[in-house]
C-alpha cells in the first residue's frame, strides 16, 4: 500500500519533519498589504513575527484555492499514491477544508481514494495526528486504518493555549466565545482551548508564569499521556511552557514553531499544549 | 425626624406578656439601639474609619420591627416569628446575622404561646443563645456570643426568683452590662485596643432598651426612613426647609419632676417641637433652639442630665439634600442596570456570579470579569441577607457563585443557600482582591463543582493589604498609633502605622514577603488621584523591580489604597 498524507501549512510542521515522513504541505497564504507571502515556503515562523512587531500594516490570511489541492493531489497520485489522507484545519476557523473538499472533487473518478478530513484542530493539533498517520502509512497501513489512527487520535487531543493578548484573535475574527473574555479592566493571559474546531476560553491567569502553572495542572488532570506537542511562536516561551509541564510530564515532546498563518491569529507570545491522552484500555 | 412616644399604663410588676407588649417592648429596644448606633460604631478594635457594628446591628433590628409595626396580632408567638423572619432577611454584618439568630431563637422558644411568663422567657433566651452559637463556625468568648449565654443564665436566675418579668429584665440587663464589661479580660485584642466588644455591647443596648421601656420608660421612636437605613434605599428628594438652631436631648434626672412644667417652661423659652415624657424621676427631654446652652443650663437646675445630644439642623438638613441630590443625579439619566443590582451584558454562561462591591472602579472591575450582579456594600454599609438573596434571584442561572468580597459580609452570604432554590456556594472571599483571584480562576469549561473548589483555593492565594487613616490613638497588636496616621493592616489585621503613607505600605509589603509575589495591583481609593496612584507605584516598583505592578481606580471609600499581591 503507498498511502501519501497531505495537511495543510496550519499544522506548522517545519520543512524537516514534513520531508522525514512524505508528507505534502498546502500552503495558505498571509498578505501583509500588497506583500503575499505562502505560509512556510516564502515566510517562514522567525521571520514573520520579526515583521509583526514592526509593521504598521497588520497582515490577513487567505485559504489555498481548491485548485492547490487539486494539483497536490495530482502530483502524488503521479508518484504512485494508492491512496490519499489529507487532514485540514478546522472548517470552523477556515475554508481550506472545504477548499480541499473541492480539490478532491475532480478526482472521484479515479482509481486513487482521496479522503478528506476535518481535523477539527490547528497547529500542533493537526501535526501530531498528520505524522502519526504518515508513520503509519509509511507502515504500508491501508488508506482506512491510516484515517482512523488519524480520527481516533484527534478525538483523544486537548489544546491548552497561553496568549499575551485576544487582540489578534478578535482582529482576525476567530476569537468566537473567548470574546467573553474582552474588556477585562484587569491585565491576563488568556488561557484558550480548541474544542469541537473553535476557541474557546477557559480561565484568566493573571501571568504567564500561572498560565503556564495552570496548563500543567490541567495536563496532569487528564490523566496517562500518550504525547504532548507544544507550539509555540518563539523559543524562549516553549522552553518555559516545557519547563512546567515537566514537573508533571515526563514522556515525549514534540515542538512545533507557530506558523505565520496561525501567528497572525494568535499573536506573539502564544504558547500552547497539544496532549493525545492514551487510549483507554478496553 | 418623626418623633412618637408611648408609655404603658400599668402596673410595674408584669408576670404575663402578649403579643402587643411583646412588639412594644422591641420596638423600644429597636429605637434605643437605634439612639446609640454611631457609640456601638464607634467601638472599632481596630482604630478604622468604617466601624459599622452599630449601623447593622440597628439595620438589622430596624427590619425586625418593620415587620410588626403595624401588626395587631395579640399572640407573642405571631409577633415573635414575624420578628424573627424580618431580622432573617434583613440581617446585616456578622453581628446582625448572630442577632437574627438570637430573635429567631426567641421565637423559637415562644413558639404556639400566645402569652408568655418569666419562666417561658427564659427558656426562649435559651433557645437563642444555642443559636446563636450555632450561627458561628468558630464561636469566640468574648464577644456577642458571651454575652447571649450569660443572659440566658441570668433569665433563668430571674425566673427562679419570682414571676416579675420586669425584675427578670433587670436580671438580664445586669448580667449583658457585666459581660460586656468582662469582654476585654476574654479577648486580649480588645483590651489592648481599650474598647468593648462591639457586637456584646449592641445586644446589651438592644435588651437594655427592652428593659427601659417596662420600666415605664418612653423611648423615642426610631425615625420611619433614616437616612442610613440601607444602600438600595435613595434618599428622598429633599430641599431645605426652614431648619435652623439645634436639636437638643437629654435624660434629666430628678425627684418630683414635674413634667407639664417643665415642658411649658422650655416652650416659653424658645423651644419647638418639644416633647418631654417619663415620670417623675426621670424625664427624657427633646427639643429645637436656637440657645442650646439654655436648654441644658435649665435642665440641670432640675436634677442630673445624662445622654446629652446637640444636633446642628441647619448642618443635619444641608448634608441630607447634598446627599438626597447627588442620588438623584444618576437617576436623571437613563438607567443602565436595574435599580441598585446592575447586570452587565456578559454573564459567565450556566453558572451565574454575584459579588459585592463598593466603589465605582470596583462596580466595573466586578463587570468587566463577568459578574451577573453586583450588590453594592463593603466598609461603609453591609448588604443584608435578604439584598444578597434578591441578587442571586435574580441572576440568570440556576447554580449561582456568590462572593461576599468582606469578612462582615460572610455571615449574611452563609445564610442565602438556605434560603433559594438555586444552587449557591459562596466563596469565602474576605476581601475585594479575593473576589478578583477568585473571578479569575473560573473556567468556562468546568463545571459547577469544580469551578467552587478552584474559586475557593484561588482566593485564598492573593494577599490583601489595606491602607487607610487612624480615627483615633490607639496601642493594639503591638502597633503604636496615633490619631490621623497612616495604618496598614495585613489581610485585616493591624501591621504598622506612620505618618508617611509610603513607610506604611513598604512596611506592610515586606511584612507578607512580597518579593515571593509576581504581581501587584494597587486599587485607589476615592479622595486619591490616578496621578498620585501612579506616583506610589513608581516608589513600589523601585522596592520591587522584578514585580509587576497595575495601577486600577477602584473608588472605595475611606481606604486610600487596597493593595493585592499575588
Amino acid at each position: 500500500m503507498a498511502v501519501r498524507v497531505v495537511t495543510d501549512s496550519t499544522a506548522d510542521l517545519s520543512k524537516d519533519q514534513a520531508r522525514a515522513l512524505g508528507i505534502s504541505v498546502v500552503p495558505l497564504t498571509v498578505q501583509f498589504g500588497e506583500e503575499v507571502y505562502r505560509d512556510g515556503v516564502d515566510l517562514e515562523s522567525a521571520e514573520f513575527f520579526s515583521k509583526l512587531a514592526t509593521t504598521k500594516v497588520m497582515p490577513t490570511t487567505a485559504a489555498p484555492a481548491p485548485g492547490l489541492f487539486e494539483e497536490t493531489y495530482r502530483q502524488l497520485i503521479r508518484e504512485g499514491a494508492d491512496g490519499i489522507l489529507s487532514i485540514q484545519l478546522s472548517s470552523k476557523l477556515s475554508a481550506t477544508y472545504s477548499s480541499a473538499v473541492q480539490g478532491a472533487e475532480p478526482l472521484k473518478d479515479q482509481s486513487v481514494p482521496i479522503e478528506v478530513v476535518d481535523s477539527r484542530s490547528v497547529s500542533g493539533g493537526i501535526g501530531i495526528p498528520v505524522m502519526a498517520a504518515a508513520r503509519a502509512a509509511r507502515e504500508g497501513k491501508s488508506l482506512a486504518e491510516c484515517k482512523t489512527i488519524a480520527e481516533d487520535m484527534l478525538a483523544r487531543m486537548n489544546i491548552y493555549a497561553v496568549l499575551d493578548t485576544l487582540e489578534f484573535l478578535q482582529r482576525g475574527g476567530r476569537i468566537g466565545r473567548a470574546s467573553l473574555l474582552l474588556g477585562t479592566l484587569l491585565n491576563f493571559k488568556p488561557l484558550l482551548t480548541v474544542k469541537d474546531g473553535e476557541v474557546l476560553p477557559l480561565e484568566k491567569p493573571r501571568t504567564r508564569s500561572k498560565a503556564h502553572e495552570r496548563i500543567a495542572q490541567l495536563l496532569e488532570k487528564l490523566g496517562p499521556i500518550e504525547i504532548v506537542g507544544i507550539a509555540q511562536s518563539d523559543e524562549e516561551i516553549g522552553q518555559q511552557l516545557t519547563t512546567a509541564i515537566r514537573a508533571v510530564y515526563t514522556g515525549p515532546i514534540e515542538h512545533f514553531r507557530l506558523g505565520p498563518v496561525v501567528g497572525t491569529h494568535t499573536g506573539p507570545g502564544t504558547a500552547a499544549v497539544c496532549a493525545v491522552t492514551q487510549r483507554a484500555a478496553s | 425626624m418623626e418623633q412618637t412616644t408611648r408609655r404603658i399604663s400599668r402596673p410595674r410588676r408584669i408576670s404575663v406578656f402578649d403579643g402587643q407588649d411583646l412588639k412594644g417592648v422591641l420596638l423600644a429596644g429597636a429605637s434605643w439601639l437605634e439612639q446609640h448606633r454611631e457609640t456601638i460604631n464607634a467601638l472599632n478594635v481596630f482604630p478604622v474609619p468604617d466601624g459599622d457594628t452599630g449601623t447593622n446591628m440597628s439595620a438589622t433590628m430596624r427590619a425586625a420591627v418593620k415587620e410588626i409595626a403595624e401588626a395587631s396580632d395579640n399572640s407573642a408567638a405571631a409577633i415573635a416569628e414575624k420578628l424573627a423572619h424580618g431580622a432573617l432577611m434583613g440581617a446585616r454584618g456578622n453581628s446582625g446575622v448572630i442577632l437574627s439568630q438570637i430573635l429567631r431563637g426567641l421565637a423559637q422558644g415562644l413558639d404556639k404561646k400566645a402569652t408568655f411568663t418569666a419562666l417561658d422567657l427564659a427558656a426562649a433566651f435559651q433557645e437563642a443563645s444555642k443559636l446563636a452559637y450555632r450561627a458561628v463556625i468558630r464561636p469566640v468568648e468574648g464577644t456577642i456570643l458571651t454575652v447571649i449565654r450569660e443572659v440566658a443564665e441570668a433569665a433563668q436566675r430571674g425566673a427562679a426568683q419570682g414571676d416579675d418579668i420586669v425584675a427578670q429584665m433587670q436580671e438580664i440587663v445586669t448580667a449583658a452590662r457585666q459581660a460586656v464589661a468582662k469582654t476585654p479580660d476574654l479577648l486580649p485584642i480588645l483590651k489592648q485596643a481599650g474598647v468593648v466588644d462591639a457586637g456584646g455591647q449592641g445586644l446589651a443596648t438592644v435588651l437594655e432598651g427592652i428593659w427601659r421601656y417596662t420600666r415605664g420608660e418612653a423611648i423615642q421612636a426610631a425615625a420611619a426612613a433614616s437616612p442610613a437605613q440601607g444602600a438600595e434605599v435613595k434618599k428622598g428628594r429633599v430641599s431645605v426647609e426652614e431648619e435652623f438652631g439645634y436639636e437638643v436631648v437629654f435624660l434629666l434626672r430628678g425627684q418630683h419632676l414635674n413634667l407639664e412644667e417643665i415642658r411649658d417652661t422650655i416652650t416659653k423659652m424658645g423651644g419647638v417641637s418639644t416633647v418631654v415624657a417619663g415620670d417623675d424621676k426621670l424625664l427624657k427631654v427633646h427639643t429645637h433652639t436656637l440657645t442650646p446652652g439654655k436648654m441644658l443650663d435649665y435642665g440641670v437646675s432640675l436634677g442630673s442630665l445624662t445622654d446629652i445630644n446637640i444636633e446642628n439642623l441647619q448642618e443635619q438638613s444641608l448634608r441630607y439634600e447634598a446627599e438626597s441630590r447627588a442620588e438623584h443625579a444618576e437617576e436623571d439619566q437613563p438607567a443602565q442596570g436595574s435599580g441598585d443590582v446592575t447586570i452587565p451584558q456578559r454573564d459567565l454562561g450556566e453558572i451565574a456570579t454575584v459579588a459585592v462591591a463598593a466603589g465605582d472602579g470596583w462596580v466595573k472591575l466586578f463587570e468587566s470579569l463577568g459578574v451577573g450582579a453586583i450588590v453594592p456594600g463593603g466598609q461603609t454599609m453591609n448588604p443584608s441577607t435578604e439584598e444578597l438573596l434578591a441578587a442571586v434571584e435574580k441572576a440568570p442561572s440556576t447554580k449561582v457563585i456568590l462572593l461576599p468580597n468582606n469578612s462582615n459580609v460572610i455571615l449574611s452570604a452563609r445564610q442565602v443557600p438556605g434560603l433559594t432554590k438555586k444552587e449557591v456556594h459562596v466563596v469565602p472571599t474576605d476581601t475585594l482582591p479575593e473576589g478578583v483571584s477568585a473571578l479569575l480562576a473560573f473556567n468556562y469549561e468546568a463545571d459547577f463543582p469544580t469551578n467552587c473548589a478552584a474559586m475557593d483555593s484561588a482566593a485564598k492565594r492573593v494577599q490583601t493589604a489595606e491602607i487607610t487613616t487612624a480615627v483615633r490613638s490607639v496601642q493594639v497588636g503591638g502597633v503604636h498609633v496615633q490619631e490621623g496616621d497612616v495604618i496598614g493592616l495585613l489581610n485585616g489585621r493591624l501591621v504598622v502605622a506612620n505618618s508617611d503613607p509610603l513607610v506604611v505600605i513598604r512596611d506592610t509589603l515586606q511584612r507578607m514577603k512580597a518579593e515571593q509575589y509576581e504581581i501587584f495591583t494597587l486599587y485607589y481609593g476615592e479622595g486619591v488621584s490616578r496621578e498620585q496612584a501612579d506616583e506610589t507605584a513608581r516608589h513600589i516598583k523601585t522596592w520591587y523591580p522584578q514585580q509587576e505592578i497595575e495601577v486600577l481606580s477602584g473608588g472605595q471609600p475611606y481606604y486610600a489604597y487596597i493593595l493585592s499581591a499575588e
